[in-house]
């Protein structure tokens, strides 16, 4: 692929963004637990993304290339917060009204806790790679770490979610159980 | 390792993502007919992907973009055009209310869309400081001077002073400039951080309000205007 020197280029590359935009929302969600957070990192993302498109060389790596800069903009703001990785402060998800949180899916709630609760490094492997289904040598792409890395945070990720919502299912009566049952 | 399998969570992970060579994959499946355990621990792997993505389907949705206040004096020139050839058009009748609707498509096309060929220019004010201020109203006069271009400035942070009817020293450029069709934008965000702050905000007439100053930067870029920071 070419470099995005060209107009028509230009205009995919802005056509790429606008429909990504959405995705990155989402992600950034996944990692923040804070809409207005969220919204606020994905207009830096776009803004630095516009800004740099001349830096990306090939379009068909556009998509990694924007969740690269999402990751970076969260690390900034964290940096600006004097916030330190190991150094997890909780977030706690959206304040929601009760009747709001009566019509949420308590299922989905849940897992999100579970997700919120996960160290920040870990949180964006696991959403890295099931939300947006990049492989594991994308997903070090954007965070800048071994593959290996990767995979280790993966597993322990997954590890503690699978504590926090499939073994305590399986040992602490069937409500939760049969909630889980309910989107099989 | 697993307990009961030679199978790590790292393997059976990966399998669920689709990471393993087929030989390995193949290995796998023929080892979890055989053993119940590591059955069990694929089905589980897989669910606990599928609850990961069912969290995140729906998610609290973006605020919507908020801009209030759109003022131009162009824009209000073909409004009241576009008024008069209505009250035209009920007098005379169908014919000439033809005419007004031509005239009031053209209006919504100048507020909305940035015109194909023509020079569109962005300047982003953040500094309270009056120089930087006066250097952004100088470029938007000068970019002006192309009858073809438009300019909107875009004021956050201390650069909102620039646009507060009680803090601005150029009110008048600010209006002169405003007549010539530049739109000024205040963002919402940081008059909110000024009112939490116990003041008391009023913007100069020709101000108009946008819900993020870098919103209103992208959405203006990814319609291919030119960004400039002042």
């Amino acid at each position: 692929m070419g470099v995005l020197s060209g107009v028509n280029q230009k205009r995919l590359f802005r056509t790429i963004l606008a429909n990504s935009r959405g995705r990155l929302h989402r992600m950034a969600y996944a990692w923040t637990h804070d809409s207005s957070l969220a919204d606020d990192l994905v207009q830096q993302t776009c803004f630095q993304a516009l800004r740099k498109q001349k830096h990306l060389r090939d379009i068909d790596a556009a998509d990694a290339w924007l969740f690269r800069i999402l990751a970076n903009c969260l690390c900034d703001h964290r940096r600006a917060r004097r916030e330190v990785l190991c150094e997890e402060t909780p977030v706690s998800i959206d304040a929601r009204t009760p009747e709001r949180e009566a019509h949420d899916d308590q299922v989905a709630l849940r897992v999100r806790k579970a997700v919120n609760a996960l160290p920040l490094a870990h949180r964006q492997v696991v959403t890295l790679v099931d939300l947006e289904g990049f492989t594991y040598a994308e997903v070090a792409g954007i965070l800048g770490i071994p593959v290996g890395t990767v995979m280790s945070r993966l597993s322990r990720g997954r590890r503690a979610l699978r504590e926090r919502l499939l073994e305590a299912n399986l040992n602490d009566g069937t409500d939760s159980v049969s909630k889980v049952r309910k989107i099989r | 390792m697993s307990k009961d399998n030679m199978y790590s969570e790292e393997q059976i992970g990966a399998f669920t993502d689709g990471e393993l060579e087929p030989e390995e994959e193949s290995q796998i499946l023929a080892e979890s007919e055989r053993c119940p355990e590591l059955d069990a621990q694929l089905c589980q792997s897989r669910k606990l992907k599928e609850l990961v993505q069912h969290a995140y389907r729906e998610i609290p949705q973006v605020r919507p973009r908020e801009t209030r206040g759109l003022r131009r004096k162009g824009l209000l020139s073909l409004a009241a055009a576009a008024l008069v050839l209505l009250a035209v058009g009920l007098a005379a009748g169908w014919l000439v209310s033809q005419s007004y609707q031509s005239h009031a498509g053209q209006a919504t096309m100048t507020a909305h869309t940035s015109p194909v060929g023509q020079e569109n220019w962005l300047l982003h004010v953040s500094s309270p400081d009056p120089a930087t201020m006066q250097r952004a109203l100088d470029r938007a006069r000068k970019l002006m001077a192309d009858p073809a271009a438009h300019v909107e400035v875009v004021a956050n942070e201390g650069g909102v002073n620039m646009l507060r009817s009680d803090t601005t020293p150029f009110a008048k450029e600010i209006r002169e400039l405003s007549e010539q069709d530049v739109l000024f934008f205040a963002c919402s965000r940081a008059i909110q951080r000024l009112e939490e702050q116990g003041v008391h905000v009023k913007l100069v007439p020709e101000a108009n309000t946008h819900y993020s100053a870098l919103d209103r930067v992208v959405l203006r870029m990814q319609q291919g205007w030119t960004y400039e920071k002042i």
